[in-house]
């Protein structure tokens, strides 16, 4: 994969222009990076994982106390079907993404999430050296930058470990296709264990959460490529030789 | 009363159980496999006539509270008399022999009903120090459960200790305990009868299953009946709609509590133990725990004393923070460390980059600059 708009005719132009940081340039230019479908699962994952977590901590902790005739109240059960149907939306739009990690467009593809060229590795460390205070500047990165990239492999291994807890302490009640998950439960250790290892990575992934914004509010401030609202409209604001720069 | 009564019957009427308790029991069992209407006379009719199996039950690590579950009654009933008839060859706790002449009586049973009895066994098996923390006649367990159990036509592990190793298997496990499958692995016809003690309804069950079709109902995973342990005790609890309704009990003796509300948060482990308490009940059907208020300890799972406790909390406790430590407690500080620990982080580089767009334009070039040199090869 070449990165878009990266062709033969434009290699002259390349040569003189230089990787220079967007902070220290006044030539930008307007770059589709992120597709529909990043944009979309992206936001359709953060809402549903919002909901699961509230839903969720209250299944764990049920805090709401039905006050009245127990015919006339269900909380907890309401609770359950807004979590079980938030987690199938869910578990499609990690399962979308995942397949949009093989098809998608290039911006969208695998080689964001392993760094396997070089530059991807160096870039790494850069990413290290300005979260640790040694660098002002982050490397400059179309997609997502290196070492966000490893994070969310982190990040989609704990969407897998909740969708598997899950769908096994759902199995135990299922009746319907879903039983045939039980097999999962004796696998995990036992109900008991399964519960536990799907508290643990949700708190996982809301310690990630909170990184994850301050991280981008940060990035976003700093490169100035207009991070956040890319994440909208899929376009970023790209110092003029950024073709030299990513790939 | 000219026509020839079988033993059985005389048995019966010996004992004071009435036809009608007999066919009445038939018929519980035949609702309790979840068989039609007919199996009941199938079910009558091989307890009837058919010969009976030769049963040997082994003790080893327990405590007993399985012979006692199973002896346990309160008057004569048709599952007694049932038990009665299967010829208990050996059982340590109620045979009346004693010593070489014992330990006679079982090896007879290997040796003449080969293939043809069926081992019960009760208490895990100790596999450390080579198996010297559980002898009998001079015999490890070990050695016995491969010999009896090896040789047996079924093996039915009663109890949690003979089906995963139990309360003797708990942590730090200092004798090695082992459940009979691993212990023993390869036994063709094991069938696990976990909880703590065996409620004696499933064992019965499980016998007259036996005997009425000559094989095992269907197994779970961890080889237990799918008719007593198909189910989890959440679901069929007596206590549900209080649970799905949002009504708990937070205290113990609160309002709540005694008006017979769910046990969720006091540490019910209803949800993820399996076994039909809330159908057949204890002690006759007399009660079982949540109905008297104790939320359920998931006495039938592997490694219930390790995974279940603490038995008054949600979840047991994160590694490293103590037995009584809150995963979810935990995890709420961590967030709330992690996203301080990034705002401060945040504000410092702003905060520097704010500072330095202040006297900005200074002439040391972009900090990009050494980047120039994978320009051309790095694709």
């Amino acid at each position: 994969m070449t990165p878009p708009g990266a062709t033969a005719a434009e290699a002259p132009a390349r040569a003189h222009a230089g990787a220079v940081h967007p902070a220290h340039s006044s030539e930008m230019e307007r770059v589709y990076v992120w597709d529909l479908v990043v944009r979309v699962s992206h936001w359709v994952i953060m809402l549903t994982t919002f909901i699961l977590a509230v839903t969720g901590i209250y299944i764990g902790k049920p805090y709401l106390i039905a006050d009245g005739p127990t015919d006339q109240f269900s909380i907890m059960g309401t609770m359950k079907v807004i979590h079980f149907y938030s987690a199938i939306i869910f578990t499609l739009a990690v399962f979308v993404r995942i397949g949009w990690m093989f098809v998608g467009s290039y911006y969208a593809r695998w080689q964001q999430f392993v760094p396997m060229s070089p530059r991807r590795r160096r870039d790494v460390f850069g990413m290290l050296k300005f979260y640790s205070f040694f660098s002002s500047e982050p490397p400059l990165n179309v997609g997502h930058n290196p070492l966000a990239g490893m994070t969310y492999l982190a990040v989609f291994a704990i969407y897998l470990i909740l969708i598997v807890t899950g769908v096994a302490l759902y199995s135990i009640s299922a009746v319907g296709y879903m039983s045939w998950f039980e097999w999962l439960v004796p696998v995990l250790g036992g109900a008991q264990t399964a519960r536990w290892i799907h508290h643990l990575a949700m708190w996982f992934l809301l310690g990630f959460v909170a990184h994850h914004i301050w991280s981008a509010m940060l990035v976003s401030r700093i490169e100035g490529m207009g991070l956040i609202d890319s994440l909208f409209s899929g376009y970023k604001w790209l110092p003029k030789g950024w073709r030299n720069r990513d790939k | 009363m000219d026509e020839p009564r079988s033993d059985f019957r005389r048995e019966l009427e010996a004992r004071g159980v009435s036809r009608r308790e007999f066919m009445g029991f038939c018929s519980a069992m035949a609702v309790m496999f979840g068989l039609p209407k007919g199996a009941t006379a199938m079910i009558a009719d091989a307890i009837e006539n058919k010969q009976k199996p030769t049963l040997v039950w082994l003790n080893f690590q327990d405590c007993a509270g399985n012979t006692e579950s199973f002896l346990r009654a309160s008057k004569p009933t048709a599952a007694e008399v049932i038990l009665d008839l299967i010829s208990i060859d050996y059982h340590e706790v109620i045979m009346a022999a004693a010593g070489h002449q014992a330990e006679a009586n079982l090896h007879g049973v290997v040796e003449n009903k080969k293939g043809q009895y069926i081992a019960v066994v009760e208490g895990s098996i100790p596999t450390g120090a080579n198996g010297a923390y559980c002898t009998v006649g001079g015999k490890s367990a070990l050695q016995t459960a491969n010999e009896v159990c090896g040789n047996a036509l079924a093996t039915v592990c009663v109890g949690t200790c003979a089906s995963f190793g139990g309360i003797p298997a708990a942590s730090p496990n200092p004798t090695g305990a082992l459940g009979v499958s691993d212990a023993v692995p390869g036994l063709k016809n094991l069938i696990n009868l976990s909880a703590c003690p065996v409620n004696a309804q499933n064992l019965t069950a499980t016998l007259v299953y036996f005997l009425t079709y000559n094989r095992f109902p269907a197994l779970d995973k961890l080889n237990r009946p799918l008719f007593a342990y198909g189910k989890s005790i959440h679901d069929n609890c007596e206590r549900r709609a209080h649970y799905d309704s949002g009504q708990y009990v937070e205290q113990w003796g609160d309002e709540a509590h005694r008006d017979g509300h769910c046990l969720y948060k006091m540490g019910c482990k209803g949800p993820v133990s399996f076994q039909n308490c809330p159908n057949v009940g204890w002690n006759d059907n007399t009660s079982w725990p949540i109905a008297c208020g104790h939320g359920c300890i998931g006495c039938a799972e592997p490694d219930f004393w390790d995974k279940m406790t603490p038995f008054y909390s949600h979840l047991p406790g994160f590694p490293g923070f103590g037995q009584g430590s809150n995963i979810d407690k935990i995890g709420f500080w961590a967030t709330i460390g992690v996203t301080t620990a990034f705002a401060g982080h945040t504000l410092v580089h702003l905060t520097k980059k704010i500072a330095k767009s202040g006297r900005d334009h200074a002439p040391d070039g972009p900090p990009a600059a050494t980047d120039a040199s994978d320009q051309g090869g790095a694709e």
